[in-house]
């Protein structure tokens, strides 16, 4: 199994990297000090795929560009995740370039500030509260990163719609019901459903992101509905591949199509069986370490950010969508085998600037 | 104020028409849901419920026997997490190339049952309280999960142990039945075995069980170890239900346990109640959650509904007159 070869080898690179992340920091600093700045992940856990990707990007990053790289891991305590970045400008004296998904939107301004400070640079992505902006803190806060969830959640109903051939009855799972993206992504089905009025919302129900809240849900459903389900909208792919389950418990898979988002292998599996009809990823491989790659190229002067368009500070990134045309070429290239990503090409994924 | 809900509970004919509470909230439940929704008593409904009652319900005949003895094992998230790992590494998954088959699922137990042995080693020989001693384990298990994962969700390709969720046996899910075995077992440990016996003895007077020569020790290990093989059954089948394991696929179980025990009529404080009570607990919250998707409450509101129904399901069961202090 080609498969097989390729998770031990990335494990061995997330210990190897994880070691290395802690002999750093053990490290006093007279040790480290150079010229080359070390650049700096800040995430929120590793017991989700996305951000074990992400890493991974980080890290293949670092290894193009040649630099020292170590990951922040708040595990979701907001306190932990701005102390640990802290403790990392006091320790390369600023002499650093951050990427940071900020645990919960206060807490970038606190980040973006500590930075500034320490005249380090800082890229953000996904939260940030909407009065801080990039340009107030020039040239520090170089950009920070979101990806358009009314977008993503528009774009896979209406790819679910056209899988039933544009009529019938769907059920849609939602995301925690605060969350930024479960938000978007929902008002992103709701514009789709007003443009198809043949297509019904039979239920909308909140499944909290995980595959076994959503299993338990979709049984339930399935009684409730039952074959007037004809499809399924899921806000992220955990919760469709809970509900993939659930159907399959029926023997129901494959024939009630589901749409997710976020990219991860299982949905990319399903896509390939047809038990899925499409997930959008905003490839956590290419926001690891292009939010590196646009940091470090402003901290060494490759750009200077006060002269760059606000689209350039503030900006959409590029979703890739992943459906059945496309699922074999995507699976040789991200799965098989780790990305190719041009780090030179740093505004290539830039779609518009950010909603106000 | 404790007065008024003795006086109620008197008029009712006091404790014993308390013991049957949770049993008439369960029928009553079932009842205006089913007038609500004639969907409810469809056999392919009951056979649903029967399924998400599966692995909640394992669980808490685990959690039972810890909490009967007054303790709490808040591991059951990190055990049962474990537990799916190593089934899940051990079959053949997409992640390494091994097939050691159902040996996967003996392993997979094994390793539930050390985790609870260990927190009963902790509990009773570094004499730390079974909440934070148990909430280690649980941080434990999840860390020895993400590490051994990756960090990602592994794929379970075992056709025959995933029969255990997909393969159904006199029109159930074969998963529903190792429940049930589940229960049964838990059932003959509480009301026939001396260890049984013992466990209650200590959860009513631990002073007085002491006394009258129960090797408190070891009764408190072997109950732990014990919970820790009923997680361990969990875990296969919730690896086995999802085809997946991820380092956080016990997410929101051990709430769950702990509600469907309480709610059922076995006490926090120990020594009252039993696995029969939880049966009840575990299908009262089971049909809550299916109820209010076949009423269409909006998601917005059900947690203030499971919230109410927590709250009353223990007012009505337990025996509140006898405790003179409410902490």
């Amino acid at each position: 199994m080609k498969d097989t070869k390729n998770f031990t080898v990335n494990r061995r690179t997330l210990m190897l990297g994880a070691t290395a992340g802690v002999a750093a920091l053990a490290m006093p600093s007279v040790l480290r000090a150079q010229d080359k700045p070390t650049l700096v992940t800040s995430i929120r856990s590793l017991s989700n795929p996305y951000h074990a990707v992400w890493k991974t990007g980080a890290e293949a990053y670092a290894k193009w560009a040649g630099l020292e790289h170590v990951t922040l891991v708040s595990e979701g305590n907001s306190e932990k995740g701005i102390a640990d970045i802290k403790a990392m400008l006091a320790k390369t004296g600023g002499n650093m370039v951050l990427n940071s998904d900020p645990n919960d939107t206060p807490d970038a301004r606190p980040i973006v500030e500590a930075c500034a400070k320490a005249g380090a640079y800082v890229v953000t992505q996904w939260n940030k509260p909407p009065d801080l902006h990039p340009k107030d803190f020039n040239p520090n806060y170089v950009s920070h990163i979101e990806f358009d969830g009314i977008s993503s959640g528009k774009t896979i109903a209406e790819i679910l719609f056209k899988t039933i051939g544009g009529k019938g009855g769907i059920v849609a799972l939602g995301g925690l019901i605060s969350t930024t993206a479960a938000i978007e992504r929902k008002k992103g089905l709701d514009a789709a459903l007003a443009a198809n009025p043949d297509i019904k919302l039979l239920d909308f129900q909140v499944a909290n992101w995980k595959s076994t809240e959503a299993f338990d849900l979709m049984g339930n459903l399935l009684t409730r509905f039952g074959d007037d389900i004809k499809g399924i909208w899921a806000a992220n792919d955990d919760m469709g591949s809970g509900a993939l389950e659930a159907l399959r418990a029926e023997n129901l898979a494959g024939k009630v199509p589901i749409v997710g988002v976020d990219g991860i292998k299982t949905a990319v599996d399903a896509v390939r069986t047809g038990e899925f009809a499409c997930t959008v990823t905003s490839d956590p491989f290419w926001q690891g370490g292009m939010g590196l790659a646009i940091g470090y190229n402003a901290k060494i002067g490759k750009f200077d950010p006060t002269k760059e368009p606000p689209e350039h500070r503030e900006f959409y990134g590029k979703a890739v969508l992943i459906s059945h045309d496309n699922v074999e070429e995507y699976y040789k290239t991200n799965v098989d085998a780790k990305p190719e990503i041009d780090w030179n090409d740093l505004w290539g994924r830039v779609t518009g600037a950010i909603r106000t | 104020m404790s007065l008024i809900p003795g006086r109620i509970a008197a008029l009712f004919g006091g404790r014993r028409w308390r013991s049957l509470a949770p049993l008439a909230v369960l029928i009553v439940l079932c009842v205006l849901i089913a007038i609500a929704n004639p969907n409810f008593i469809e056999v392919r409904n009951l056979v649903r419920l029967a399924n998400s009652a599966a692995v909640p319900l394992t669980l808490a005949m685990g959690l039972t026997f810890i909490i009967l003895m007054g303790s709490i094992d808040l591991s059951v998230e990190g055990t049962l997490s474990v537990s799916a790992m190593v089934l899940v590494l051990l079959a053949v998954n997409d992640g390494n190339g091994n097939d050691y088959g159902w040996w996967a699922v003996l392993a997979a137990i094994v390793a539930g049952t050390a985790m609870g042995f260990v927190s009963g080693l902790v509990q009773t020989m570094l004499r730390i309280p079974s909440f934070m001693g148990t909430l280690g384990m649980w941080f434990i298990g999840l860390g020895l999960s993400v590490y051994m994962l990756g960090g990602s969700a592994i794929k379970l390709n075992d056709a025959s142990i995933r029969d255990l969720a997909l393969h159904r046996f006199l029109g159930l899910p074969v998963a529903v039945w190792v429940a049930f075995g589940a229960f049964l077992l838990a059932a003959i440990i509480q009301y026939h075995t001396k260890l049984g016996r013992h466990i209650l003895a200590i959860g009513g007077d631990e002073d007085v069980a002491k006394l009258s020569g129960v090797n408190v020790v070891r009764v408190r290990i072997t109950a732990f170890a014990l919970a820790g093989f009923f997680f361990g059954i969990a875990g296969v089948l919730a690896a086995a239900q999802l085809g997946q394991s991820h380092a956080v696929i016990g997410d929101g179980r051990l709430f769950a346990a702990v509600t469907a025990v309480v709610v059922g009529g076995t006490a926090l404080t120990g020594g009252e109640g039993g696995v029969v009570n939880t049966l009840i607990g575990v299908l009262i919250v089971t049909v809550l959650a299916n109820g209010m998707i076949l009423l269409g409450i909006s998601p917005y509101i059900q947690q203030t509904v499971q919230g109410l129904m927590i709250i009353a399901a223990v007012a009505l069961s337990l025996d509140r007159v006898r405790l003179r202090i409410v902490k």
